[in-house]
């Protein structure tokens, strides 16, 4: 049974031809990629539900492997005649004779399934999902008359992915995705500031009433903005920087994660190539990546290359253990898969990417870390960060607080933090037993494609890090 | 000039949809579809990795039903798939409210010659696969030759080719034709844990155009290998010069604060501040659609509002936003032309040129530093704050002195640009927002 069939009217003997199509030139691997995605979107601002939106994505990408070598082809049009032509289009990377194999397909499946859906929010009436959007703009725009601007925006999706390679593969996968957004404008005499809170994941509506009410993200967007408005300047210079749990993971994405994409490291450009084994960080820092921790943003059932995914250790206490693999890397290296090749749509090949990343639970009590500091900063919510891969990596914060004789003091503004990723590892003195996750709502780029990830990590000390501030 | 062969028949489509969501219920109907096609080639040490060829197609649709406004979008351009869409927003804008300053553009006589525009080379569909390798191949071999890189990132290239249509109900129909082709490489120089990298690239619509090979590779090269052994520095505040491409990211941040859609949700710090100054009387800026053959410019915007020449800056004096027709209502304003979508985009958005070349600028500088690159977020259209991890060159006595990694770079970028002190001759078109290199007379750089 070839799955989605009524989207994708494509037979199995239609789809195998194609398969072969794709290797008449020779190549050592074909593989389809059919996808349909369902989209909804809500936007309300200046008290009103401005737009609503709905969007599909239908399409069909064909690659082909020869060696190290990728041929791609996609189409929108799932014509025989159109996904032929991009077949072939995928087919000329190779030039050689084709070798005829016949194929058995069988199908994949996963044990059990991370999309956590109660009541599918796909199918939920436009006029609860409005009821979500506006519970959480009124929540944050009645949290104080200081608030001058809220907006709220909720979207979610079904992505439907059929995954059909010339070894005989057949796999597919529904995998849901939604989230909550909420965003305040705090103003207070010349001082504006911004807050943002959100939730999401591969979650069906009960999350809204067990999880994160919209109440609580639009509350958190308020909290946020009031507090900036009391916030000083950071500090500029080399200080302590202690990580707060949670939202910090985006700390472990930037400085760990991307470098140990498998690609980076077949092709030595990542500084981590020639450090399988060898110590990267402080004994204290074991690092994974988990795609399969059932509801969050970054899971899923099967990788885009049909692949069952593993949680992957990669790094324990402070050593090199794995690299995230897809298929191309893993054959190329001779590594075992770790289901990590995804793709942002059929018009991508897939690439060695991150799912849910973290910093595990270490020993510390996060009061103590606290104590520890004499002057240095605390980083609570985050923006973002990027990495080269020298290492050299940024996250900026968006707000934190002073640490002054192992407290908190006054709320610190935006700061931008930069250092070289294995000295700042090896500056890890202490972790927490309070490991927390994000806010699953991000979204993380690579070659222009983007993909749905989460991060998480406890409360961390790095002993010192370059703080971008206002001296 | 004909180009697109399918075009007319999709023009056909959009403009049969936009009398279907007549008919199923919508005041007003906007139909807009680009179809493309893409050759990607990338090539790394010496060897083809990845080959892209493919094409398709996507159409975009908006209906207004009593001041309310329904979007959809699809990359199935099934009848019956878009008759439903159609319907379902006709329904669904029936959810939304009412807001007087929603619906299309008021219609308005096309005026632009597209021809004159100069968007489409005929030659980039006629260019064979095996030309554009060997172009990659020998980019990334001269950049190779030097004995100082260490390793390769690879080289692309690529040509795309896309055509858009756009339908509405206010009789509205237009297309355009434009291409695109761009080459780069990105290397690495050093060893594994002291690696530099830097890339560059030439994007052109015209193919001949394009800078050689030969130009790009010894670019990537310098640029890569300028910042070996870089040293840390003291945190202090000193001149900052910016070069070209960082200019044009100063410049994408102050577009993202001049943005309408910003403005009017109060997102911007300048919001309220039309005829103030912002700047130094040595900042002008310009948005310009109907520069021929640039990369921003266009003929009409995504709402079919024909694009035009704003000056966005005068000596430092804010005079225009960039603006949609909804943006432009909210704030009793006219459309500029930069509609895309919801929001606004730039067409040819630039800092006018001053009369200084990089080197006097450089010679002027008794101490300083030289930002070449920034990574990261830290940009906060709110307050003009900026915070961002920078790479740049340490000058003394007027010259280059040494690398310096491992630094942020922070200010604000109203203050920064009522610090401009010289403004460069060095202006280049190399994507839709750029500028010359320019001082600033102080800047926080954070180090040890």
């Amino acid at each position: 049974m070839i799955p989605f069939e009524d989207h994708f009217r494509l037979s199995r003997a239609e789809l195998n031809k194609i398969l072969d199509i794709a290797l008449s030139s020779g190549g050592d691997f074909a593989e389809i990629y059919l996808e349909y995605r369902t989209y909804s979107f809500i936007n309300m601002e200046e008290d009103i539900i401005k737009e609503t939106a709905e969007s599909i994505g239908l399409g069909m990408g064909i690659r082909v492997l020869s060696g190290e070598m990728t041929g791609y082809g996609y189409t929108n049009d799932l014509s025989f005649a159109k996904v032929k032509k991009a077949a072939i289009s995928a087919a000329a990377i190779a030039s050689g004779q084709a070798v005829a194999t016949p194929r058995r397909f069988r199908k994949v499946q996963p044990e059990a399934s991370v999309y956590t859906v109660g009541a599918p929010l796909h199918l939920l009436d436009l006029k609860k999902k409005i009821g979500l959007v506006e519970e959480a703009y009124l929540a944050c725009q009645r949290s104080d008359p200081k608030i001058k601007k809220a907006k709220a925006q909720f979207q979610d999706q079904v992505q439907y992915v059929s995954i059909i390679n010339s070894e005989g593969l057949c796999v597919q996968d529904a995998r849901p995705q939604a989230r909550l957004a909420c965003y305040a404008i705090a103003e207070k005499g010349n001082r504006k500031e911004f807050g943002y809170s959100g939730g999401g994941g591969r979650i069906g509506l009960e999350y809204f009433n067990r999880v994160r009410s919209p109440r609580q993200i639009g509350q958190e967007a308020a909290e946020e903005a009031l507090k900036l408005l009391e916030a000083v300047d950071p500090p500029a210079g080399e200080m302590s920087v202690v990580l707060a749990p949670g939202h910090s993971g985006v700390f472990v994405h930037e400085a760990v994660g991307h470098l140990l994409e498998a690609d980076f490291n077949r092709k030595r450009t990542s500084i981590f190539w020639d450090k399988m084994g060898r110590k990267v960080g402080a004994p204290v820092v074991t690092i994974y990546d988990d795609p399969t921790i059932p509801s969050f943003r970054g899971s899923y059932d099967i990788d885009d290359e049909g692949t069952i995914p593993q949680k992957t250790l990669l790094i324990d206490r402070g050593v090199v253990i794995s690299y995230l693999q897809d298929r191309l890397s893993a054959q190329l290296m001779n590594s075992p898969l770790t289901g990590h090749g995804r793709r942002q749509d059929y018009t991508c090949p897939p690439l060695p990417r991150m799912s849910n990343t973290y910093i595990e639970r270490g020993q510390s009590d996060p009061e103590e870390i606290l104590q520890s500091v004499g002057k240095g900063i605390y980083a609570e919510r985050f923006e973002g960060g990027q990495v080269e891969d020298s290492g050299k990596f940024t996250f900026t914060i968006s707000s934190g607080y002073l640490i002054e004789g192992g407290h908190l003091t006054a709320p610190i503004k935006q700061a931008t933090l930069i250092g070289s990723n294995i000295d700042i590892l090896l500056k890890i003195e202490m972790v927490g037993f309070d490991l927390a996750f994000g806010l699953q709502t991000g979204t993380c780029g690579k070659e222009g494609q983007e993909v749905p990830v989460a991060d998480g990590c406890p409360t961390i000390k790095i002993s010192l890090m370059t703080v971008g501030g206002r001296p | 000039m004909k180009q697109n062969s399918r075009a007319p028949d999709l023009r056909g489509l959009a403009e049969s949809l936009v009398l279907y969501a007549r008919s199923s219920g919508a005041d007003e109907a906007e139909i807009t579809i680009d179809d493309g096609s893409e050759f990607s080639v990338d090539i790394r040490l010496g060897k083809v990795e990845n080959l892209v060829e493919a094409g398709s197609k996507h159409l975009g649709l908006r209906v207004i039903k009593d001041m309310k406004t329904a979007y959809a979008s699809s990359s199935d351009l099934g009848e019956e798939t878009l008759k439903r869409l159609i319907r379902n927003a006709v329904t669904r804008a029936q959810f939304g409210s009412r807001d007087v300053c929603a619906g299309l553009p008021s219609p308005i006589p096309q005026v632009i010659d597209i021809s004159a525009l100069n968007l489409y080379d005929p030659r980039i569909k006629e260019l064979k696969a095996a030309k554009k390798i060997s172009l990659a191949l020998e980019t990334e071999q001269i950049a190779l030759a030097d004995k100082r890189i260490t390793n390769s990132h690879g080289a692309s290239f690529v040509t795309n080719e896309v055509t858009t249509i756009l339908a509405n109900s206010n009789g509205f129909s237009g297309s355009y034709d434009q291409t695109f082709c761009s080459l780069s490489v990105g290397l690495q120089a050093g060893g594994t844990d002291d690696i530099v990298e830097d890339y560059w690239f030439s994007t052109e619509r015209f193919f001949c155009d394009l800078e050689s090979p030969e130009a790009i590779a010894k670019k990537a090269v310098e640029r890569t290998v300028r910042q070996l052994n870089p040293r840390k520095i003291q945190t202090q505040t000193v001149p900052v010069i910016f070069e070209p491409s960082m200019t044009a990211w100063l410049l994408g941040f102050l577009f993202a604060c001049v943005s309408a859609v910003a403005v009017y949700q109060k997102l911007s710090f300048l919001a309220d501040r039309l005829g103030q100054r912002i700047g130094n009387d040595k900042i002008t800026v310009i948005d310009d659609g109907l520069m021929p053959g640039k990369l921003g410019s266009r003929p009409f915007d995504s709402e079919g509002v024909s694009c035009q020449r704003t000056t966005i800056v005068q000596d430092g004096v804010l005079q225009s936003y960039i603006c949609n027709t909804y943006a432009a209502r909210k704030l009793n304003l006219q459309s500029t032309g930069n509609a895309d979508g919801t929001g606004v985009s730039p067409n040819n958005f630039y800092l006018f040129p001053g009369s200084f070349s990089p080197q006097d600028i450089i010679s002027s500088t008794e101490k300083g530093f030289i930002l070449v690159r920034t990574i990261g977020h830290g940009l906060n259209p709110v307050n003009g704050d900026i915070s961002r991890g920078a790479f740049g060159l340490w000058v003394e006595d007027g010259e280059v002195a040494y690398p310096v990694s491992e630094v942020t770079a922070s200010g604000n970028l109203e203050k920064i640009l009522n610090q401009v002190q010289m403004v460069g001759n060095d202006l280049e078109f190399r994507g839709p927002v750029c500028g010359p290199t320019i001082k600033i007379a102080e800047l926080t750089v954070a180090g040890e």
